[in-house]
């Protein structure tokens, strides 16, 4: 367990800075995160795709595929790393407020 | 953490048991304490301090060792500095073993007497595998690969449609409806398998093998029952939980009648099924167990693929994955692809089997407990690239290419991080191109 302080705002968050509990996010959570991986302001894209990881994780309590994101999103893949330069995982997947996904992420 | 009780402690001692006579007599037996190892460490390098001398490792084990496997260390502890295996004992190893050692095996490399330190840690954390003291997050990624077939828990379902998506992405690429992913099919050359982290997150990297084996015209399939090349069983040290993730693999090639198992670009992956799963499954293999790293050497050797280095303009550099190089001997492969493939080739020093860790070896990737740590060591990998004034970094490990995507983006490098897959197909030739294309 680990503090993690944004613009003044602290939320407890396990040792990779993902939201120990996912259900205080909402939108603001959400900017803050992204703040601190260096994406000053979320775009439409941006949300559309947090949006949809968070609705799969909260449907069925998992990260959705990155092929569910594309195809929801009509985002194509590479531009989805350029929107979130840790990727899928690390990135958007934190900025939605999950737990961190298990293995090589 | 939780109580240590009689019971656990006979469990953690039944592993030493197993090994004494072995291997294990000598390791615990030859550290002169010449400190040596200390600078070969990537976490003493950045933090020079006494807890962090890989020998302080090789202690823990042997003090513990001694002081139940020796006479004097049983009759006369201090004189042999025995430790007794206590909560406070139990807490330092978790420490030492788990969280402050990524497994690279640099220090084995330069320790001045050859002990293998690496097995000793590797034996150490099987006895808090058998205690029951896994770091939680390692043992939840151990977890989902026992129970759903693959360690991010993906659905078959799930799988399915992934590779159904990218073949359609691949015919588009190609231009020919004929380019497939065959999936369960009998019979086949090649059984290839995969990091999930590729389905689920990151699939440009099977895309790009999906082209390569196109274009060399291959005969291969992927299992949708048993593709996962990892093993985190290997990084927790239980013994049981490894077995079982090796067998289904063999068992799997065996069903699907392949000769060769090809594994993904991935270290640990490739050590524990190719080198440690003949062991601890105490039987060889009935088939040929390479990585697609020999064989995307092999395509171009054999001339069955062609390349052009002309399409990968930028500089390249090479991260070499400690669990294929160091300790797998997998040298020249990655350079002759490379060198046929790309450019502008640059080494990182050092490099080769001197290499240092990312830093996300070892189960450091899945271990939040030690996250601080992991981001730290990685700043000695940040400053090897930035030295090289690359602007890819090539790795044939989806592990490292995972701890170089967060170093690139802490360090603020401004790189791209590929695997090999990845550069070779960029740079395949089809036969339907413009011959113009060949320089
Ligand atoms: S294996 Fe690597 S990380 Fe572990 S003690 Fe040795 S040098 Fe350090
Ligand atoms: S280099 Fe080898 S002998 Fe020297 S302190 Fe390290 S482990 Fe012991």
């Amino acid at each position: 367990m680990a503090i993690l302080e944004i613009e003044g705002r602290k939320f407890d968050v396990d040792g990779d800075g993902f939201l120990s509990d996912p259900y205080i996010w909402d939108d603001d959570v959400a900017s803050l995160i992204a703040k601190s991986d260096g994406i000053d302001s979320m775009n439409e894209k941006h949300w559309s795709i947090v949006n949809i990881i968070r609705k799969h994780w909260e449907e069925k309590g998992m990260a959705p595929m990155v092929r569910t994101i594309c195809q929801e999103s009509g985002i194509r893949l590479r531009e989805i790393y350029e929107l979130f330069p840790l990727g899928p995982a690390r990135g958007a997947c934190r900025v939605a407020g999950l737990p961190k996904p298990d293995g090589c992420v | 953490m939780e109580k240590l009780t009689d019971e656990k402690i006979q469990k953690g001692l039944e592993v030493l048991r197993r090994e004494v006579g072995s291997k294990l007599l000598t390791h615990v037996n030859s550290c002169v304490h010449c400190g040596l190892c200390a600078e070969s460490c990537v976490y003493y390098n950045v933090e020079p301090n006494e807890h962090f001398v890989p020998a302080k490792k090789v202690d823990i084990v042997s003090s513990v060792y001694r002081r139940y496997y020796s006479t004097t260390g049983k009759f006369i502890p201090w004189l042999t500095g025995a430790r007794k295996l206590d909560d406070a004992t139990i807490e330092e190893m978790v420490d030492l073993l788990y969280g402050s050692c990524t497994m690279c095996g640099r220090c084995n490399k330069h320790c001045s007497v050859g002990v293998d330190i690496e097995y000793l840690v590797r034996t150490g954390r099987a006895m808090l595998a058998e205690m029951g003291y896994v770091p939680e997050t390692l043992q939840k990624t151990v977890d989902a690969a026992i129970n759903t077939g693959n360690n991010m828990g993906i659905s078959t379902e799930d799988f399915v449609d992934t590779l159904k998506w990218l073949e359609e992405e691949l015919q588009f690429e190609v231009e020919d409806d004929n380019a497939i992913i065959p999936l369960d099919e009998k019979g086949k050359d090649i059984m290839y398998t995969l990091n999930p982290r590729e389905p689920k997150f990151f699939p440009l990297s099977i895309s790009a093998m999906a082209k390569v084996f196109y274009a060399a015209g291959e005969s291969w399939t992927l299992s949708t029952k048993m593709y996962d090349v990892t093993n985190y069983a290997y990084f927790s040290g239980n013994l049981e939980e490894g077995q079982l993730i090796a067998q289904r693999m063999v068992d799997e090639m065996k069903s699907l009648k392949a000769n060769r198992c090809i594994l993904a670009e991935c270290g640990h992956g490739t050590r524990s099924f190719r080198w440690e799963a003949p062991n601890y499954l105490e039987q060889g293999f009935s088939f040929e167990v390479e990585t697609s790293v020999e064989l995307l050497a092999e395509y171009i050797r054999e001339g069955r693929i062609k390349v052009d280095p002309e399409k990968n303009q930028e500089i390249v550099t090479l991260h070499d994955p400690c669990n294929l190089t160091r300790s797998g001997g997998i040298l020249e492969e990655q350079r002759y692809i490379l060198s046929k493939c790309v450019k502008n080739f640059v080494e990182m020093t050092p490099k080769g089997t001197d290499n240092l860790c990312c830093g996300g070896g070892g189960g450091q990737l899945s271990m939040s407990e030690y996250n601080e740590r992991r981001m730290r060591i990685s700043g000695l990998k940040a400053d090897q690239i930035r030295k090289t004034e690359a602007s890819v970094v090539a790795t044939p490990c989806h592990n490292c290419v995972d701890q170089l995507i967060q170093t690139n983006a802490a360090y603020k490098l401004n790189v791209k991080i590929k695997t090999l897959a990845e550069i070779v197909a960029d740079a395949i030739v089809l036969d339907n191109e413009n011959e113009e294309n060949i320089s």
